[in-house]
């Protein structure tokens, strides 16, 4: 049978709360009759929902499902003309954003996909297709576990991007509640997870430090904590493991193209270097000139524009990871394009941040290039202390602990102290 | 700033690289050579050097290309306007 959102007309289970509002099951359902007889009406085959709300999101899945239209997510910080741009491109007839907007258009042959988009803080963003049942499947196999069915899933992503969609779709497969804050803060999320009895709670581990700077983890009842979107560091995993000392702490890698490659359970940052030979759920993993190359069965199903992880003619997905091998495991040293290049010397930020936040006092840190006549390109770090943290103190400790441990052009040469980080909607150091 | 000011902040940075270093931080004078055996400064503390007055006097004196200067006396020169 093919898999489907499987909403019944009249369920009165709850889907998604927002706020302090809840939709069921049958209500979504009841729209996306409406929505899918519209759209059938109309013989409109694409559509784009540009949304941050995940009734809405759940509402034209599930229509376009029925009705057999290809559907594109967009992120609602794509600009307006950009959002033109994919609509004149693409042929999108419909676009859903709290009204319904039609195009006329000239018609293009629909395959029932659902096309995700990346960031596009550069430029267009990049399209990738799924299908609905690959994206289910792969939420499927991500919930093995019993405590699992029925939970109740806090989404602190971005609703609109790949993790976003996935923790929406698991949630959907398992009759659980998807909980949405009606202000994406963290002050919001801690909220929400409160008032609704959050069960799992998956965020990048920027968004999770800044969350356990505002929850009291006796407040929380958690079952699962799941780090993504970003690698996750040590001294982040440790510290979660402090405040939730019975949760069950996941760390994933994955990405709008090859959807979820792994997921790593036992608290320590990067993956089991076995992983290299052999890798769970049919993934294979490969290192190949110090970046990360995978290959997964439910990879995309085609781009409709410039790859930004370029398929290689051997099968396998270049990522932009750089990672290294560190006796028996395989650590992420961050992105290539955030690599910094201090005469000549390659610098990762990465380890350097999670040195820096390994030191007392510091909550959070963000490390960069800065533009230098002399080296070209210093290392800096902006850098936040708790309340009450005495700068000094906490510079010389990190510094000193850089100096120990760090090359010389690794170590940050302008350190500084600021209230907050800034972050992308997506949660992410920018 | 004066020139004065300029070579003050100068002393401070050089003698603030120093001591991050845990190196003990010797007399300046305007004759003392920058990267000279005198002071335990290297090529990355020059550029952390050059960031940090940029960021205190307004502005970069090396922004089209790198300038040669070899005391502290002629860099606090490159920075008057």
């Amino acid at each position: 049978m093919r898999m489907g959102l499987d909403l019944t007309p009249g369920d009165d289970t709850p889907l998604v709360a927002r706020g302090e509002a809840l939709f069921t099951r049958g209500d979504i359902r009841a729209r996306a009759d409406d929505l899918s007889a519209a759209i059938t009406e109309r013989g409109v085959s694409r559509v784009l929902v540009r949304s941050d709300d995940s009734a809405l999101i759940f509402e034209a899945i599930d229509a376009c499902d029925r009705a057999g239209a290809d559907l594109f997510i967009a992120h609602t910080t794509i600009a307006q003309d950009r959002i033109e741009a994919i609509c004149a491109e693409h042929g999108i007839g419909l676009v859903l954003n709290g009204e319904l907007d039609w195009r006329s258009t000239t018609q293009t042959p629909a395959d029932g996909r659902i096309y995700m988009m990346t960031s596009g803080t550069t430029g267009m963003p990049k399209v990738a297709g799924h299908s609905l049942e690959s994206l289910l499947a792969k939420a499927k196999a991500g919930v093995k576990r019993r405590p699992d069915q029925g939970g109740r899933w806090v989404l602190t992503y971005q609703p609109t991007g790949f993790a976003g969609i996935q923790v929406s779709l698991t949630a959907a497969l398992w009759g659980g509640l998807l909980i949405t804050p009606a202000e994406r803060t963290i002050g919001g999320f801690y909220h929400v997870s409160r008032h609704w009895n959050g069960t799992h709670i998956s965020g990048t581990p920027t968004f999770w430090r800044s969350f356990l700077m505002v929850a009291d983890p006796t407040q929380l009842s958690l079952a699962q904590i799941t780090l993504g979107g970003e690698a996750a560091d040590q001294p982040t995993l440790d510290r979660i493991r402090k405040a939730f000392p019975d949760t069950r702490v996941t760390h994933t890698y994955a990405s709008t193209e090859a959807g979820v490659v792994y997921a790593v359970h036992d608290g320590l940052e990067g993956f089991p270097a076995a992983w290299l030979e052999s890798a769970p759920s049919g993934v294979a993993l490969r290192i190949k000139d110090g970046f990360l190359q995978i290959k997964t069965p439910n990879m995309m199903s085609g781009y409709l524009s410039a790859a930004s992880q370029p398929l290689q003619d051997d099968g396998w997905l270049a990522t932009a990871d750089l990672v290294e091998l560190a006796g028996d495991r395989v650590k992420v040293l961050g992105r290539d394009d955030n690599t910094i290049n201090v005469g000549g010397s390659k610098v990762y930020p990465l380890p350097v941040e999670a040195l820096i936040l390994k030191q007392d006092g510091v909550i959070e840190a963000r490390v960069y290039g800065q533009p230098n006549p002399v080296t070209g390109a210093l290392v800096a770090a902006d850098v936040v202390l708790e309340a009450g943290a005495d700068e000094k103190t906490a510079r010389k400790a990190i510094l000193t602990a850089c100096r120990e441990a760090l090359p010389a052009y690794s170590v940050p040469r302008s350190l500084n102290f600021v209230d907050k980080i800034a972050v992308s909607a997506a949660n992410k150091k920018g | 700033m004066t020139e004065d000011q300029i070579y003050a902040a100068i002393v401070e940075i050089i003698s603030q690289t120093l001591d991050d270093k845990g190196l003990d931080v010797p007399e300046i004078t305007p004759a003392t050579e920058v990267l000279g055996d005198e002071l335990g400064i290297d090529s990355l503390d020059l550029a952390t050097l050059v960031s940090e007055l940029e960021k205190k006097i307004g502005f970069d004196p090396f922004a089209k290309g790198f300038i040669e200067f070899k005391t502290v006396g002629e860099l606090t020169k490159l920075y008057v306007r």
